[in-house]
């Protein structure tokens, strides 16, 4: 008797901690049921830099088209993304199907093994997208993502602050586009005379997509060199004179410091500053303010340089690691290969497609909606991507080159000398893109 | 030498406690096992897997150019010993710790003692001090950055006194300073809490018989709550050394490690190691030396501690 009661106080507490046990583990499970019968059970998860309302068109069409198919998408803070993506790629998460690739680092994922093989539709591609947008979107001939889109950036002027400072509004021809040296100039008479707080406003502070054309107007070069592309050359004349030309914008009081990039395009809009350089997707926003007296104009150039403009923009790659790639690649042929599908990636944001009807609808449609704001934005935009438009430099180390780059611009627009502070890049560049080898 | 736990049996040798006794220790240790159980599993899965998966990664190298990993020993830890990078982060994490945890640590200690009276309105100061606590990290990051605008409100009320603006976060002098203010504005509150826990655990009595000995206010504060409140106050000290060398949101948000790497803490540059520059295993190997740093300066923490409880 006393031993079976012996016996049954501990296999009551097994039992218990059985039960717990147990309870535990199914909670865990049904969580997990609970979890992929959501209704997103067969989406293709879609990650990216956008708002959810630029790609609600594509996603819309696509469902349309594919009855069936579902996209959910996850927008991520677009100075993230990449962070985000190395994170959760090198992880080998599956939860991501199709991703926003940032053109100049299609090597970079590449040699990582985070693109897929997508030569089946390389055919098909190299029809429908633009020559240019087929070659950066591969690596060592083989197609790795599919382009969606491609840039440029203009010159915007507040009209009401030229006019009251009396200076002319630039023109938007390129053939009379403007120099920096000019823009200062009337700048600093627009905060002399129209109270403005500051001359000029470059959008992309500390990236190098915004600062390149500064250094390639005065010849400097990508800042890459080398038969493997890994060798750094930011101390050329040229980076240091355009990167003196920067440290002073700020150190004079020209342009804010301390205001994150994506803050910047308010004090345009707000009276603060009469230019603005920035991208396409800026004439949506300013389309949209009333009262708002606005230009466009061709991005300028240093004084004894060329023009130089950016360019280039997403693609969108196939996750190696996903279970559902077919469905996620359906989904990217929509955006990227089918006129309906690349013209719906930019109606609620107006990017430039880099399909080659959507891109000639695009521009037809810019001249057909144009008003006083954005007469010429169509023919500058041709203009920029046929004959001033510079890639950023492809290397398996641009994800590197960018980082480092960004600290570097960053202390000089708070204050730190050009030629030491690039100095310093290039050496850290050497010790970084040494451990890549 | 006999034992006390076991007597001799009448025959002198030594008996074993009864067959009874055993089995219920024995079912007693399986029970204690089994709810300890989860408890080690996480311990196991969370904690020690991954230490030792980031020291294995961080013996490692891949090469982008051939797409081969490799096993280069402790190349990885003498490459960061020969980076200057990484030693200026070692500077800026230890500046950073020396000032804000004794800052955080007598902050939080004097408004304890402050809260732990009764005066008219204490609620509400404590409810004032305490409201950062709710507030997440990266939205305490986000009003600072606000703040510490140029044209931001910090210099619109130095305008208001006659004194010249500054440039906060755009400084290399200033920037870590304004972090350790963000810090301390998120810290304070919380280490309070602890503190007036453990003000609270000591006995009226104390203090009562420290007067009736003539011991002025400071004097009851040095010899009877100080020494009462060793425990929390160390929990509190190697607690926020902790979390202070752990610092990384406040610096991704607002400074990204400068200007000129002056913000640049270790937890940061492990990061943008690993995920901006895409060096996995080198950021590995800087993790495995904070690890050692952090567990180094507790350490000395622990031991100054318990010599001055041993007082």
């Amino acid at each position: 008797m006393n031993r079976s009661q012996g016996a049954a106080r501990p296999l009551s507490r097994r039992t218990l901690l059985a039960a717990a046990l147990a309870a535990t583990a199914s909670g865990a499970a049904l969580t997990g049921c609970t979890a992929d019968a959501s209704g997103d059970g067969r989406a293709v998860r879609f990650l990216g830099p956008e708002t959810p309302e630029t790609f609600r068109p594509v996603i819309r069409g696509f469902e349309q088209a594919h009855p069936g198919l579902r996209v959910a998408y996850t927008a991520v803070p677009p100075a993230q993304l990449n962070d985000v993506l190395q994170l959760r790629l090198s992880a080998k998460d599956s939860a991501i199907d199709v991703y926003c690739v940032d053109q100049p680092r299609v090597p970079a994922l590449s040699a990582r093994g985070f693109l897929t093989d997508l030569s089946g539709v390389g055919r098909r591609a190299r029809a429908a997208v633009t020559t240019e947008q087929y070659e950066i979107s591969s690596w060592n001939g083989t197609l790795r993502a599919l382009p969606v889109w491609t840039s440029t950036q203009y010159l915007f002027y507040n009209a009401d602050l030229l006019e009251k400072a009396g200076v002319g509004a630039p023109s938007a021809d390129p053939a009379e586009r403007w120099t920096w040296e000019r823009i200062l100039d009337a700048g600093r008479r627009a905060m002399q005379r129209a109270g403005c707080a500051y001359a000029l406003i470059l959008e992309q502070t500390d990236a190098y997509y915004g600062l390149q054309p500064l250094v390639e107007s005065l010849g400097g070069g990508s800042g890459i060199t080398g038969e493997d592309m890994l060798s750094p050359a930011v101390t050329t004349d040229g980076w240091v004179k355009a990167m003196r030309w920067y440290h002073d914008l700020f150190a004079d009081g020209l342009s804010p410091r301390g205001v994150t990039s994506f803050q910047l395009a308010s004090f345009f809009t707000s009276g603060k500053v009469p230019f603005f350089v920035g991208g396409p997707w800026n004439l949506g926003s300013f389309a949209g303010l009333k009262e708002f007296a606005w230009g466009t104009a061709p991005q300028p150039y240093f004084e004894g340089g060329r023009p130089v403009t950016p360019t280039d923009s997403w693609s969108w790659g196939v996750n190696p690691y996903s279970g559902r790639q077919e469905e996620g690649l359906k989904f990217m042929e929509y955006a990227s290969l089918t006129t309906a599908g690349s013209l719906a990636t930019v109606a609620a944001s107006p990017l430039i497609p880099a399909h080659r009807a959507a891109f000639d609808a695009y521009a037809a449609r810019l001249d057909e909606q144009a008003t006083k704001s954005t007469e010429g934005v169509a023919a500058i935009m041709r203009h920029e991507l046929e004959h001033t438009a510079v890639s950023r430099p492809r290397s398996v180390g641009y994800t590197q080159f960018e980082t480092v780059l960004a600290s570097a611009f960053s202390d000089i627009r708070n204050g730190s000398p050009a030629e030491p502070r690039l100095a310093k890049a290039s050496d850290e560049l050497v010790r970084t893109w040494e451990r890549l080898r | 030498m006999t034992s006390t736990t076991r007597p001799p049996d009448t025959d002198g040798r030594p008996t074993g406690p009864a067959p009874a006794v055993r089995r219920r220790t024995r079912s007693q240790a399986r029970t204690a096992l089994a709810f300890l159980a989860p408890a080690l599993l996480a311990l196991l899965v969370l904690r020690l897997l991954p230490a030792g998966l980031a020291v294995v990664d961080s013996l490692r190298h891949h090469s982008l150019v051939d797409g081969v990993t490799r096993f280069v020993g402790l190349d990885n830890y003498g490459d960061l010993f020969g980076d200057p990078q990484f030693w200026q982060s070692v500077r800026v994490t230890l500046l950073f710790s020396v000032i804000v945890n004794p800052l955080q640590v007598l902050c939080a200690l004097g408004l304890a003692v402050l809260f732990n009276r009764r005066f008219k309105g204490a609620r509400f100061w404590r409810s004032l001090v305490f409201a950062p606590i709710a507030v997440p990290p990266a939205v305490s990051a986000v009003i600072f950055g606000i703040l510490y605008r140029p044209e931001g409100p910090l210099n619109a009320l130095l305008g208001v006194f006659g004194l010249p603006s500054q440039p906060f976060l755009t400084s290399p002098t200033q920037a870590l300073y304004a972090l350790i203010v963000l810090m301390s504005w998120v810290g304070v509150g919380y280490w309070t809490t602890f503190l007036i826990a453990g003000l609270q655990d000591i006995p009226q009595e104390t203090y009562d018989a420290a007067a009736m000995d003539g011991a002025n206010a400071w004097q009851r504060f040095v010899h009877v709550t100080l020494p009462l409140l060793r425990r929390p106050l160390a929990f509190v000290l190697v607690a926020d050394t902790v979390s202070n060398f752990l610092v990384f949101a406040p610096v991704q948000l607002l400074t990204g490690g400068g200007p000129e790497g002056s913000t640049n803490l270790l937890m940061y540059d492990v990061f943008r190691r690993a995920y901006s520059v895409g060096d996995i295993h080198y950021a590995q190997a800087e993790v495995v030396l904070l690890v050692a740093l952090t567990l180094a300066v507790v350490a000395v923490q622990y031991r100054l501690m318990q010599g001055k409880g041993e007082e």
